[in-house]
């Protein structure tokens, strides 16, 4: 009977659906008008205003720059959200109960996570956030890129491990460097008296107005990468541990 | 209803599949986790069909180089909008699962029927 | 856009999603949503959005995946 009510209400949405998708226009069309407005003008001057030769780079951290500050204010919320209800790791303390069974992953994952750790970090932090506005990728990217690669070295070696080699005081400043990092740039342009995240200032002329501007987008770059990353990682570890696998601090470890 | 426009715009139809079947998802299955599963699909279903509003014929990657001319490039704005939506994805997808580990703490079960019926433990 | 691969994957998606939804072993949910998320990320460079996949196939497949594993370990593996 319930099941019965679900599924007409479901046929009634997907009609009404289907039938305001028979009225869009063709999916593929140039004339369709979302692209009619504004975007010729932000794919034209995305560059020369943007500061960056990938435009998505561009409008985000932008001409759309306070989306962006809302999305790193909802992440950080999400891991103040995550650290209340389920509380911080202690170093090398912490456990899961596959930590605590003792059993070790195999040696093949071992070795394979071993080597290719390395090289996913140096692709997120070199490929991803600071060449992310000449190619695909940016700070959200390499930062989802750098959390999983962390957890993946988590999967492989354990929480204790992982927790001795990030330890919670190194983690808790660079957890907050994406909002800090993106509020300092876009406040430097307030101080001049323009809009917020403007990237040329007032008073900086020529070569030097680019290298500043440079200069400020791998900030905002690299600050939401790294924020971002370490925020996800952070996550994962309060979501690993188990209370009662816990180990005391003068219990000598087995 | 035309159904060779339909077919034209088979990505929109997809994602309005999508979306249904994640509701369902939310609205019948009693467990939590699964209702989580049907909120991602929901999720990625919008995701699909914005960025295939911003596609066009023959269209590049919005990325100035060599030989590319701005007017053959996608339209950038529903790219932005979606990578915020999918790290806000990841994020209340963190929250959720975090509130089932201590709501199954709490009650020892992740069906939502059994726990609006148990009450105060 | 290749057609015939954009309808490949739309169909992937469907199946993906349909055999999530119905599979009663949590686990083997989560895995069938990190394919649904990966088939995803190769829709979106079919759709030029090449910032989208690498962001999916990290966020999506990855981490997305990773948490709700962790949590099914932790909780029930069983749907009832």
């Amino acid at each position: 009977m319930r099941k019965a009510a679900v599924l007409g209400a479901l046929l009634i949405i997907g009609a009404m659906l289907l039938f305001a998708i028979g009225k869009m226009p063709a999916m593929n069309s140039r004339n369709a008008p979302d692209k009619t407005h504004v975007i010729p003008r932000y794919l034209e001057k995305g560059e020369e205003e943007g500061g960056a030769k990938n435009i998505v780079t561009g409008v985000i951290l932008n001409y759309r720059g306070y989306d962006t500050m809302g999305e790193v204010t909802v992440i950080f919320s999400a891991l103040c959200a995550v650290v209340a209800l389920l509380d911080r790791e202690k170093r090398g303390l912490s456990r899961s109960s596959p930590d605590a069974s003792g059993v070790r992953s195999s040696v093949i994952v071992r070795t394979v996570v071993r080597f290719a750790f390395p090289v996913i970090v140096f692709f997120a932090v070199a490929y991803m956030m600071l060449h992310g506005e000449g190619s695909p990728g940016g700070g959200f990217q390499g930062g989802a890129i750098l959390g999983a690669s962390v957890i993946v070295f988590t999967l492989a070696f354990g929480l204790p491990e992982s927790t001795r080699r990030m330890p919670l005081k190194v983690r808790i400043p660079l957890e907050s460097t994406a909002i800090v990092g993106f509020l300092a740039m876009g406040i430097i342009g307030l101080a001049y008296g323009v809009n917020f995240l403007t990237y040329l200032l007032p008073g900086v002329h020529g070569a030097m107005a680019q290298t500043v501007r440079n200069l400020m987008m791998t900030v905002i770059e690299v600050g939401i990468g790294i924020g971002g990353g370490v925020i996800f990682i952070s996550i994962v570890f309060a979501m690993m541990r188990e209370d009662k696998y816990e180990l005391q601090p003068d219990v000598p470890q087995p | 209803m035309n159904f060779s426009r339909m077919f034209h715009n088979l990505n929109y139809v997809v994602s309005a599949l999508l979306f249904l079947m994640g509701l369902y998802t939310v609205v019948v299955k009693p467990n939590l986790i699964k209702k989580l599963i049907g909120l991602n699909i929901m999720e990625t279903s919008v995701f699909l069909f914005i960025v295939s509003i911003g596609m066009v014929e023959g269209g590049e990657a919005p990325i100035v180089a060599e030989g590319v001319k701005s007017s053959q490039m996608v339209n950038p704005i529903p790219q932005a909008l979606i990578l915020t939506g999918i790290v806000v994805a990841v994020s209340t997808t963190a929250v959720a699962l975090s509130l089932c580990l201590k709501i199954h703490e709490r009650y020892g079960t992740l069906n939502a029927a059994e726990i609006l019926g148990r009450g105060e433990p | 856009m290749n057609w015939a691969l954009n309808l490949l994957l739309l169909l992937f998606l469907v199946t993906t999603a349909a055999v999530a939804i119905r599979l009663r072993d949590l686990l083997a949910v989560a895995i069938v949503f990190s394919a649904y998320s990966l088939m995803m990320a190769i829709l979106w460079t079919q759709l030029r959005a090449p910032d989208l996949a690498l962001t999916e196939a990290a966020v999506g497949a990855g981490v997305t995946t990773v948490l709700f594993v962790l949590t099914i370990f932790k909780t029930t593996r069983r749907e009832d």
